[in-house]
């Protein structure tokens, strides 16, 4: 063996060792497709390719296609990429490619789907990665030239629009609505608003509340007393400022309606001005009696109300 | 148990000759039975009234009645802008012998027994005469021919005329405190009252008028024991007392209760004043009008009935509100008492 020989044996041995790691970058790409026959117009394609790396390389997403129209009649429709890690050394993809195709064949054709060039890298170096093209055969739909006449195809109704249920959400409508509205009228009261506005006190009737039970059950001095006062603040509200026994004939003027009263009240005050200013409480309790002063508030309330 | 039944036998004796005093006066001057009604009051309280008023509304005539019904020693004196205190006292002239002499001046004329003593237009005198009036007033005592004259029975009655403000002297608040009421004297309200005082010729000539007075209703050197009398007499409960403290406290600070005057702030409009005194003026002339209005104890009716009268012109307002003073204070205490709760 030459000298030349012996040196081009070495080259090649040398370029073999530097393509080797490459070569072996890639370790398989497999493709899996359905059936390659009979298909028509509109039929998706759902191909999926098995790709091996060594562990290294990834495979770099910027060179995955989009999904766009490929040719006049196939358009790519999806594109997914499943990474399943690395198992001894081996980085596993699945790339799944959904086609569509809209070709119209007059007979059986063979179609061919152009395979899809990826590159891998791990960092500086970049691989090529090749999925395979894939033929298949379409078919016509209809005969060419129709030897049958043609009947009028009888169209059916449309269907009937499906009623979507809402009589559970008119319900609770209808209720919220119904809360709404007590709600407001509840502020409108509380507020004195519209016909609330000429809703009265009645400060009688609150007083005849508030002492008709404690002169019931103890009738002592402390009770008298504070019935009496619950009393006079009724009138004081009534009269809009502070009513003394002098002011009960401008009080009488200014609300006729306790006239009817008049002489009960004149009681009330004489006694008032016994227990609070004369100190007499026994003499007060004896010329008006606490059952009388029940009797005398609920008058008054009566009177308040409109009655007789 | 019987000094009791007694002290009210003569009281409700008393009361009587109270009404009488009243009516009697009333028989001269028209439509004014509140004027009339709270001098009374302030005659059984012993205490000393500046009359307030336009001219010729009768305040003089008033005054001359009252001291006719009460009796008992008068003295009157004009103020002029250049009388000083010793006019008052000491009466200088030449005696018929040619000499100089010095008698007692009107203050002194009549004695210790000077029952009423009538200021006229106060305010034209000077502060001198003020500061003696003063003394005369709180201690009922003046400093002349080198001794001590007192005057037990004594009672101020002065009058000022408000329209006129040019050469006047506004009294002191210390005076003013002194007098028990400031009373205003305004025009008779009712139109049979003011045609009569214009075309009963009756009206006309106050002296002869004067004279249809019964003389010495009342006898000036028993006053002061009838005084103390009603005092003791006349109960004031301890709701009643809570009352008149509340009152105090609201006139004092009337932003609390939530009062309002139009166009006054309230929280700068009370600067002080309603004095200790005035208080206790106040419950003393309010014990009054409880017995002449035949009852033994004091009700809140009394206390505002003589509120404004007694308490107005101790109350010292914001020198902005002074010019609106009569409009603003009556307002303030109408609204005190409309708002403090009586028991």
């Amino acid at each position: 063996m030459g000298l030349r020989a012996r040196m081009g044996l070495l080259l090649l041995a040398a370029a073999m060792l530097t393509s080797c790691p490459a070569l072996a970058q890639l370790r398989s790409v497999d493709l899996y497709a359905p059936r390659p026959f009979g298909y028509v117009i509109g039929d998706a394609i759902a191909l999926t390719a098995e790709i091996a790396l060594d562990a290294p390389y990834v495979l770099d997403p910027a060179s995955l296609p989009q999904p766009r129209p490929l040719d006049y009649w196939l358009d790519l429709r999806d594109v997914r990429l499943k990474d399943h890690g690395i198992e001894d050394g081996v980085r596993h993809y699945t790339l799944d490619l959904v086609y569509q195709t809209f070709y119209a064949p007059l007979e059986p054709r063979r179609l061919a789907i152009p395979g899809v060039a990826l590159s891998a890298v791990d960092g500086e170096r970049r691989v090529a990665v090749n999925v395979p093209a894939w033929s298949f055969l379409m078919s016509p739909l209809r005969e060419i030239i129709s030897t049958a006449p043609g009947q009028a195809m009888a169209l059916r109704p449309d269907i009937a629009p499906q009623p979507i249920p809402t009589a559970a959400t008119m319900r609770r409508l209808i209720m919220v609505l119904g809360l709404t509205l007590v709600a407001f009228l509840a502020l409108a009261w509380q507020k004195g608003w519209g016909p609330f506005g000429r809703r009265r006190s009645r400060p009688f009737a609150q007083a005849a509340r508030a002492i008709a039970a404690p002169l019931a059950t103890a009738p002592d001095a402390p009770s008298y007393r504070r019935a009496l006062l619950a009393l006079h603040r009724a009138f004081d509200v009534t009269a809009g400022r502070g009513v003394f026994a002098e002011d009960l004939p401008a009080f009488f003027e200014a609300h006729p309606a306790f006239r009817a009263a008049e002489a009960e009240v004149r009681r009330l005050f004489a006694a008032s001005r016994r227990v609070f200013f004369g100190d007499d409480t026994q003499g007060a309790q004896r010329e008006l009696p606490p059952l009388e002063l029940v009797a005398i508030s609920r008058r008054l309330r009566a009177v308040e109300r409109g009655g007789p | 148990m019987r000094i009791v039944r007694d002290t009210d036998s003569v009281l409700s004796d008393w009361r009587g000759h109270a009404l009488r005093f009243e009516g009697e006066i009333g028989k001269v001057v028209l439509g004014q039975e509140r004027v009339i009604r709270l001098l009374a009051i302030a005659t059984f309280a012993r205490g000393h009234v500046l009359l307030e008023g336009d001219v010729g509304v009768g305040k003089t005539t008033l005054l001359r009645a009252l001291a006719r019904a009460i009796g008992g020693a008068f003295e009157r004196i004009e103020g002029t802008i250049d009388l000083m205190p010793t006019d008052l006292v000491y009466h200088a002239h030449l005696g018929e012998d040619g000499r100089p002499r010095i008698d007692p001046g009107p203050l002194l004329r009549q004695g210790e027994q000077l029952s009423v003593f009538f200021f006229n237009e106060i305010n034209r005198a000077r502060p001198q005469v003020h500061s003696l009036l003063l003394r005369l007033m709180a201690e009922r005592s003046v400093s002349a021919f080198n001794r001590e004259y007192h005057f037990p029975h004594v009672q101020v009655f002065a009058d000022r005329n408000r329209v006129e403000r040019e050469e006047t002297f506004e009294l002191p608040a210390a005076a003013r405190d002194r007098f028990l009421m400031e009373v205003q004297v305004g025009m008779p309200m009712e139109t049979e009252a003011r045609r009569s005082l214009v075309f009963d010729p009756r009206f006309h000539n106050v002296d002869t008028l004067l004279m249809e007075v019964e003389s010495g209703v009342i006898d000036p050197e028993a006053l002061e024991t009838v005084a103390r009398a009603i005092q003791s007499g006349v109960r004031s409960s301890p709701a009643l007392e809570a009352y008149t403290l509340a009152l105090w406290e609201a006139i004092r600070n009337p932003a609390t209760l939530g009062i309002e005057i139009e166009g006054v702030d309230m929280a700068r409009l009370v600067q002080g004043g309603a004095s200790p005194r005035g208080m206790s003026y106040l419950v003393r002339a309010a014990r009054v009008r409880a017995w002449l209005e035949g009852r033994d104890m004091v009700v809140p009716e009394d206390l505002r009935a003589v509120f404004p009268e007694v308490m107005a012109h101790r109350i010292f307002i914001d020198p902005v509100y002074e010019l609106r003073r009569e409009r603003i204070v009556g307002e303030l205490i109408a609204g005190v008492f409309a708002r403090v709760p009586a028991p």
